[in-house]
């Protein structure tokens, strides 16, 4: 019988009997990839809600030509046009979701009508007036009598147009972040039809290529994340209670009693939670393909990194559970140290949503670097970016190991 | 007896300013089954895990079949020679019987975890998680996981603490059994039948020193004092008769009169005369033992719990 692989295989069999583990060690991190995967997560593209109040009827009700066809226009583009009645209320929000308002003002059909006109009868004079300019003398005389005499009676009809300016209005909250670029893009809509009605077209156009370089969805950025945090919070919490309880339990003084070392304990342990983390890492792999189609097949690469995090935590959780005499005390300090770097280092959602104190304050956290360099190896396919956060991972692994195996006490209990 | 199996010399532990295990000596012969009795924070645990190198003496020594417990190179062959079941020992939860002792087993490098299992008793349990067992099964499994590897010296650190009367006769049985098969036995208790059925030697240790030791009869008649024939009722006339003959009596708290003996033979030279008399009555017959040695030499004597009241 060779005592590390017997020692590892009880220890794992443990581990694996042990329902708060198989939960926060697996089931949970799954339910969590699911949940948040299926909710912010998803492939298709954000699908703004847009209320439209259209007051541009006549005595029927019917909308003016202009301002229906505007209103398709903002339809076939990124928003969901949600049509109200000129009478009624601006719907109130719920939940995160925000309600913007956009009010076609009455009149908006003959105004745009008018103005069109008035566009194109000045487009059509400043026309003429040029090229009469260029061509100079090549026009004789009389034509250029004919001409002028036109113009004036086309300046004469733009007195008879009364034109008003158009002005619709986009009504949103001040914290709605994306009410700015909205505006924006019914900007572009409202050029386009304008330019549509004057029978022009834009000159610059826009040509969309996609890059060499993926952008992450939010799924493929949980992935890493939570399997970070939660090889973690295994390390942190599963096996400094572990030890804790073996300690109360009299097994780690019996284990001292036998010629067994400290070290042999310690590589059993973290060979325990290698393995732990490598099943959690299938585990959510098979998940996230299966549900999400995240393609993140482990290399060499993001595998050295799991090993540096697990050593890295294994190493901090068997200091804590050695170490720290009560269990409560344990416990408390495992999620005193787990919780606020899950939370706060990125690894549940990208850093970017975060204010800039907390952005600062989650690049003091060894999670940060763990799951960045994760997450760079295992779905970005990037080694050289997760090098530097790599690196750090593995000097926190010296240090959580070296600590762990000076601090453990194997007599004077 | 054959030759010595532990020798401790002027033990001491302190910590800080207080002295738990003060210039303990003693030595445990091969095969014995040597008790340390005393009440709770008497220095019994430490004693034993200063044996068990799992504590560092602040001074003394001790030599387990020649080894000292204080040299570095020794202390890997005194862990290939002894067993422990530490105080309130409890395997893993999770694990079965046998994967318990297969754990204490891989440390000790052993292999008999089958020959262990069917000699406590254990082996048609063996599938069974330990988390359902009882308490006195428990007990048992730790004692398994002691004995695995065929230990030369055994320690069992409060073996029997916290069971049921019949869980501790159940245990009882176990140690005796060691005690058959020539292991070496160190057994800590607050429990005076204990010490007294199961121990060939006692140390009765208090405050970290050991007040009085040797062979658990020896003490009695030492320390323990006379035999006590206790009788519900004795007229003036048989009361008379006993004093005649040199006998001590007393009144006890409880009316009853207590006639005092020195040696078996007397009881029945009493019994005699007072059946010349005409007189026959049986009396209850209070012999000495290691609780009234305990009191006599410690003036206290120890509650269940192991408090000294």
């Amino acid at each position: 019988m060779t005592t590390t692989p017997t020692l590892v295989k009880l220890l794992f069999k443990s581990w694996m009997r042990s329902k708060v583990s198989l939960f926060f060690g697996f089931l949970f991190p799954v339910m969590l990839l699911l949940v948040f995967g299926s909710i912010f997560g998803g492939p298709s593209p954000p699908n703004y809600t847009l209320y439209v109040r259209n007051l541009d009827v006549d005595q029927h009700g019917t909308p003016g030509v202009l301002s229906e066809a505007f209103v398709r226009a903002l339809n076939g583009s990124v928003f969901e046009v949600r049509l109200l009645k000129p009478g009624d209320p601006t719907p109130r929000g719920t939940g995160f979701a925000a309600v913007r308002v956009l009010t076609i003002p009455r009149g908006f059909t003959d105004n745009l009508l008018n103005t069109t006109m008035l566009n194109r009868i000045d487009v059509t004079t400043d026309t003429i007036t040029s090229i009469i300019r260029m061509a100079g003398e090549r026009i004789p005389e009389q034509t250029r009598d004919q001409i002028e005499a036109s113009m004036e009676g086309l300046q004469t009809f733009k007195r008879f147009i009364v034109a008003e300016g158009v002005q619709i209005t986009l009504e949103g909250s001040p914290d709605d972040r994306l009410l700015q670029p909205i505006e924006g893009i019914i900007n572009v809509i409202a050029s386009k039809f304008e330019l549509g009605l004057l029978n022009a077209s834009s000159a610059i156009e826009i040509r969309t290529v996609h890059a060499q370089v993926r952008q992450l969805r939010s799924v493929d950025y949980y992935l890493p994340g939570y399997i970070a945090a939660f090889i973690m919070t295994n390390g942190l919490i599963g096996v400094s209670s572990l030890v804790s309880d073996m300690h109360r339990r009299g097994v780690i003084k019996l284990l001292a009693s036998t010629p067994v070392s400290k070290a042999t304990w310690i590589t059993s342990l973290i060979v325990v939670q290698t393995l732990a983390s490598l099943l959690l890492t299938a585990v959510m792999v098979a998940v996230g393909w299966l549900v999400f189609r995240i393609v993140a097949i482990p290399d060499l690469y993001s595998l050295a990194v799991i090993l540096l995090g697990t050593l890295a935590f294994t190493g901090f959780g068997v200091l804590i559970g050695g170490t720290v005499k009560e269990a409560e005390a344990v416990t408390a300090l495992g999620n005193s140290i787990s919780f606020p770097m899950m939370f706060l280092s990125g690894a549940f959602w990208p850093l970017e949503l975060m204010p800039g104190f907390l952005q600062a304050a989650a690049r003091y956290m060894p999670l940060y670097y763990f799951h960045v360099a994760l997450r760079e190896t295992l779905v970005a396919g990037s080694p050289e970016t997760a090098l530097f956060p790599a690196l750090l991972v593995a000097a926190l692994a010296v240090v959580g190991v070296t600590s762990a195996v000076l601090m453990t006490k194997w007599r004077d209990f | 007896m054959g030759s010595t199996a532990i020798v401790v010399e002027d033990l001491t532990k302190r910590y800080g300013d207080l002295v738990a295990v003060d210039r303990v000596s003693f030595t445990v012969d091969e095969g014995e089954v040597f008790a340390l009795l005393g009440p709770n924070g008497a220095g019994k645990t430490t004693t034993v895990e200063m044996l068990e190198c799992l504590r560092t003496p602040t001074s003394g020594n001790a030599y387990l079949k020649g080894f000292s417990i204080r040299d570095p190179s020794s202390v890997r062959e005194i862990k290939r020679l002894i067993g422990v079941l530490p105080q309130e020992f409890n395997a893993v939860d999770n694990l079965t019987v046998h994967e318990n002792v297969e754990l204490a087993a891989a440390a000790k490098g052993a292999k008999n975890v089958r020959e262990v299992l069917e000699q406590l008793g254990l082996w048609e349990l063996r599938k069974r998680t330990f988390s359902k067992l009882s308490g006195g099964l428990k007990r048992r499994v730790g004692i398994a996981m002691a004995l695995v590897g065929d230990p030369e010296i055994v320690f069992l650190d409060e073996p029997t603490t916290g069971l049921d009367p019949e869980a501790r006769r159940e245990t009882w049985l176990y140690v005796k059994q060691l005690k058959k098969s020539g292991v070496t036995v160190v057994i800590t208790t607050h429990y005076m039948e204990e010490a007294e059925r199961l121990s060939d030697r006692v140390a009765i240790i208090v405050r970290g020193r050991i007040a009085v030791m040797g062979e658990v009869r020896r003490l009695v008649v030492e320390y323990g004092g006379k035999t006590k024939l206790v009788f519900e009722e004795l007229d003036g006339r048989a009361e008379s008769l006993l004093r005649e003959r040199g006998y001590e009596l007393e009144v006890a708290p409880d009316g009853r009169t207590v006639v005092k003996v020195e040696r078996h033979q007397e009881i029945y030279e009493v019994l005699s005369a007072l059946r010349s008399l005409s007189l026959d009555v049986y009396p209850e017959i209070r012999q000495a033992g290691l609780e009234e040695v305990f009191l006599r030499v410690i003036g206290s004597r120890l509650s269940e719990r192991g408090e000294l009241v």
